[in-house]
């Protein structure tokens, strides 16, 4: 009997969650139907199987929801989980992004306007890093088409003080002292739309992502630009031999150590190239890529996957189309299956193992 | 007062539409507190962190717009309040 795995499929128009194993799956949903759920989040940690979403309204603004009961029922507290400080002067505009912390218990969330919430009692309080909000280069970080967005956060279960952000536009931050200072690591990485094409910061990063075992080892990818780090996302070169494009939004990683993306024509356009849904694999750190095809359509596609809409877990890997398909492959991406075709759009895809 | 409150939000006033307040009030951002204090899930879906009224929430006194009249601030002369979600979204 394979372990079953748990897919939270946010999308335009709610949360539903899936169950699989073996190759059938059921589903739930739609979880706050009408609301938009840009990120979501299953804590596993210490057994605790305590599951968190973000839907947004259009007209209510957005909240995090907590469920204990794997997703059956959902609280919406009287007064909001995460909101921005009345001397920030600025209203939350959207979460981005769920993610847990290095040790048992800090859960971080990501959020447009790019800003950090960490929590340290399992999501019971919540407070702004401040380190990051005065953070000199904010005044001259730009919002890109999804906003000011906070959007990726990699943390490190053997160093709970190392953390990676990843902001559009700023770029790739990091903090080597659990947030309380933070630095800039952009050094490699275009930004083809500014005059000087290398700056210090400003890059509009669209996702990083660390290898399962190599931890100095990251991949990003870029609003036109596939790179990787050996050196902990502090310096990166460009792995863009063999793809069609270097734009896309989603990038995930194996735990057989192989990268996926699903690259896009150009920004102008952000369909996939040739009509074709093709995810490309690297299993050599991005020496090479491989388009995957097997059960995937190759005429008439014209795709976009988010960069939250691309995951993985074991050698499983999902992705879901803005056109409501969903995806997945058993095999590190040799082959693929849709799960389901008619979804919303769908904007994160995140899998888990039980 | 009587507050008349879109669909969308009536998971948050108890399953109710229409909310009776009861004293009086001199201002639009008054007559909320006492809409606040009987229905406390309300607040944040109404107004933002920084205690405006959220780009897309109107709330009208009578018929009258309040973003376009004094904001919050608005003198009440009517005692109906009108809480919609606008026409947008996508």
């Amino acid at each position: 009997m394979p372990n079953e795995t748990i897919l939270l499929v946010g999308t335009a128009k709610g949360l539903f969650i899936l169950r699989g194993g073996g190759g059938k799956w059921s589903i739930e949903g739609p979880h706050f139907p009408g609301l938009a759920v840009y990120s979501a989040f299953l804590d596993q940690r210490k057994g605790r199987n305590e599951m968190w979403a973000a839907p947004a309204s259009w007209h209510f603004g957005a909240e995090l929801c907590k469920s204990t009961d794997m997703g059956k029922t959902w609280d919406q507290p009287e007064k909001r989980r995460i909101k921005m400080p009345a001397t920030t002067k600025k209203p939350l505009e959207n979460i981005w992004q769920i993610t847990a912390g290095g040790d048992s218990d800090s859960l971080y969330v990501g959020v447009a306007p790019a800003a950090l919430f960490e929590s340290h009692d399992r999501g019971e309080t919540w407070s702004l890093n401040k380190g990051l909000w005065k953070h000199p280069h904010r005044k001259q970080w730009q919002p890109g088409f999804g906003g000011l967005c906070l959007h990726t956060i990699v943390t490190d279960p053997k160093n709970p003080k190392d953390i990676k952000i990843a902001i559009s536009t700023g770029g790739v931050y990091q903090s080597a002292d659990g947030g309380e200072t933070w630095k800039v690591t952009n050094t490699g990485v275009s930004a083809y739309f500014m005059p000087n094409k290398y700056p210090e910061f400003g890059q509009c990063v669209h996702k990083i992502a660390r290898h399962p075992s190599k931890k100095k080892l990251f991949f990003l990818q870029n609003h036109h630009g596939v790179y990787r780090s050996r050196d902990g996302a502090i310096t990166w070169e460009e792995i863009e031999s063999g793809l069609p494009s270097n734009f896309g939004f989603g990038l995930t990683v194996s735990e057989a150590g192989s990268a996926f993306i699903v690259p896009l024509q150009k920004d102008a356009e952000r369909f996939t190239c040739e009509g074709k849904l093709r995810v490309y694999r690297t299993r050599d750190e991005g020496k090479s890529w491989q388009p995957l095809t097997k059960g995937l359509p190759q005429k008439n596609a014209y795709e976009v996957v988010l960069r939250d809409a691309v995951t993985s877990t074991g050698n499983n890997i999902f992705f879901g189309t803005k056109n409501g398909k969903l995806f997945a492959s058993h095999n590190d991406g040799d082959s693929w299956k849709m799960i389901e075709g008619s979804l919303p759009e769908i904007c994160c895809v995140k899998a888990y193992t039980l | 007062m009587k507050v008349y409150l879109s669909g969308h939000l009536k998971q948050f006033a108890g399953g109710e539409t229409e909310v009776s307040l009861p004293g009086s009030f001199t201002s639009v951002g008054e007559a909320l507190g006492g809409l606040w204090s009987l229905h406390p899930a309300l607040r944040d879906r109404v107004l933002d962190e920084q205690g405006k009224i959220r780009t897309h929430v109107n709330v009208f006194l009578g018929d009258k717009s309040v973003k376009q009249a004094n904001g919050l601030e608005t003198a009440i002369d009517t005692d109906e309040l009108h809480i919609f979600n606008a026409v947008s979204g996508g």
